[in-house]
């Protein structure tokens, strides 16, 4: 149908019967490669656009077209025309989302907190879901973590077991929101490094940040929220270097 | 008061006490097996998100009510209810009531076989004993069960979803596992209460252990020394009964961390163990499972 991943039209997401709006009329394009980064003030719906994006947050209005198919609907008609249920856990399988609180299950190691989804979901065989799990572990340094208790890792690690754990649904677009809000300052750094591998792969992601030198070096694009609204959209350089909106200008005066 | 010629004579009697002591096992155990499916089932019910008025709190062109009698009615949801009214009934009526009622009215018509558990224990009134415990501890042990599933971050079913899991398997791999075992300790004080209270069937002729000593009673005439079995015999069932919980809580609680670990202690546990022994001790209300009266005898 069309051509980007992800096709937002006038997301809504009201409360108190449009009292307040925490999403109000936002449209947006992500590509297939695209590293969206989103910044703005606190308040401003960028989490809750975030969130929506795989119905963690139900919005109110408007549609997310998702590989063609819009997942706010309930049913949707398929190839022949026939009316289908829309099975929401299927598109959740296919983006990964990492949280500002790393959400690690505590009662399972970090193996299997890795391999659960990968083999109830997908139902892969045991042994082909741990080497996986190993590979990606590997790539973040932490394959011999994998049998400890995410309470037995410092914060980095938990967020870097968190992104691998997501990667290995293979997803096609990966959510961040916030990842490195909770980390102790000296931890931000092997977090974003990660990202930035990630990025660099070809992945496509969208990251809610308060890291301007990550938006600025990885985002290719960049977009400012306020108040629910998309007040500016553009690349890394339009954004920091030559930004319009007055709210945009104001907010970077405060956080540069 | 005691002799040791009452000892001797309620000693004559002892095959009673054992046969009392395995049919306050088998009650205790039926009864926690089903009190326990009947808690998860009304837990599940107590929380789960059925509301087919939904669309009342909908105005016309398709936004949300700001408030109003409307609002409140679509916030119905019947199942919920149901589970809320049972639980209420059987905390809030004696276990003595609900019992004879079971037996007298509710099953007082239905033809059981005349088959003896274990060759002594009688299936008529064995059976109305373990469904009035059973109805009777679901209700406490449902309100445990939805603290316990209440006490899990947000945040884990979040990251469940997200991976693709079902409701049904963030349950059954995420939720439950996690819940379990900050209930433990509750469930641990139900299953001694449960024990305990089956004393309470011997009213209806349960050959259980207070069986033991009334009949004792009838055929000596000592009151005192068959009491002091029956509180032995006890006591060796529900002591060993809360250590061996106590063992398996401490195994279990390997890992164990709310909030996926922002260096919180284990605060939600500590305040659910405060809740049981607040209740036990027959404390003040509040953060209590069991808000709204002591359960009765």
């Amino acid at each position: 149908m069309s051509q980007h991943l992800i096709q937002v039209t006038d997301l809504k997401k009201h409360y108190n019967r449009g009292a307040i709006k925490a999403l109000d009329g936002v449209s947006v394009n992500i590509d297939r490669g695209d590293v969206m980064v989103i910044i703005g003030p606190s308040g401003s719906g960028k989490s809750t656009f975030l969130r929506s994006l795989n119905l963690l947050e139900e919005p109110t209005g408007g549609s997310i077209m998702f590989d063609g198919i819009d997942i706010t609907k309930k049913k949707t008609r398929n190839a022949d025309g026939k009316l289908v249920k829309v099975d929401i856990d299927q598109h959740r399988q296919k983006m990964g989302m990492v949280f500002q609180h790393f959400n690690l299950f505590p009662h399972m190691t970090i193996l299997d907190n890795m391999t659960l989804a990968p083999i109830q979901v997908k139902h892969m065989n045991r042994a082909a879901a741990e080497e996986k799990a190993l590979n990606l572990l590997a790539r973040v340094g932490l394959q011999d973590r994998a049998g400890a208790y995410p309470i037995q890792l410092s914060g980095g690690q938990k967020q870097r077991v968190a992104i691998v754990r997501a990667l290995a649904m293979e997803p096609e677009v990966m959510l961040f929101d916030e990842p490195t809000s909770a980390l102790d300052p000296e931890m931000v750094g092997e977090v974003l490094d990660v990202m930035k591998e990630l990025a660099a792969e070809g992945m496509t992601m969208v990251v809610v940040t308060h890291e301007m030198g990550f938006a600025r070096e990885v985002g290719n694009r960049v977009l400012f929220m306020a108040d629910g609204k998309l007040l500016e959209e553009g690349t890394p350089e339009d954004i920091f270097t030559n930004p319009q909106h007055p709210r945009l200008q104001d907010f970077l005066s405060k956080v540069l | 008061m005691f002799t040791a010629a009452g000892f001797a004579k309620t000693w004559e009697y002892i095959t009673l006490f054992k046969q009392g002591l395995i049919c306050t096992v088998a009650l205790s155990l039926l009864t926690v097996i089903f009190g326990f499916i009947l808690a998860l089932v009304l837990a599940v019910m107590r929380l789960s998100d059925i509301r087919p008025l939904r669309f009342l709190a909908l105005t016309p062109d398709g936004h949300l009510r700001e408030q109003g009698f409307l609002t409140l009615l679509s916030r119905f949801n019947p199942v919920s209810f149901l589970a809320t009214v049972y639980v209420e009934i059987f905390r809030a009526t004696p276990m003595l009531v609900q019992l004879f009622i079971i037996y007298y009215v509710v099953l007082g018509d239905v033809d059981f076989p005349s088959y003896k558990l274990f060759g002594f224990i009688r299936f008529d009134r064995f059976v109305p004993g373990v469904v009035a415990l059973a109805m009777n501890s679901g209700a406490y042990l449902s309100e445990i069960i939805r603290a316990g599933i209440q006490s899990i971050d947000g945040g884990q079913t979040e990251a469940a979803r997200s991976l693709g899991l079902s409701q049904v398997q963030n349950m059954r791999f995420i939720i439950l596992p996690q819940a379990i075992k900050n209930i433990l300790p509750p469930i641990a004080n139900e299953f001694v209460t449960i024990i305990k209270e089956s004393s309470i069937c011997y009213t209806i002729g349960v050959q259980e252990i207070m069986y033991a000593v009334t009949s004792t009673k009838g055929a000596t005439y000592r009151i005192a020394e068959p009491l002091v079995v029956a509180t032995v015999v006890y006591f060796c069932l529900t002591f060993p009964t809360s250590k061996i919980i106590a063992y398996f809580e401490r195994r279990m609680s390997v890992g164990d961390k709310r909030n996926g670990g922002d260096g919180k202690p284990k605060k939600a546990r500590m305040k659910i163990r405060q809740a049981s022994i607040l209740r036990s001790q027959g404390g003040p209300e509040g953060f209590s499972f069991h808000a709204g009266g002591e359960k009765e005898e």
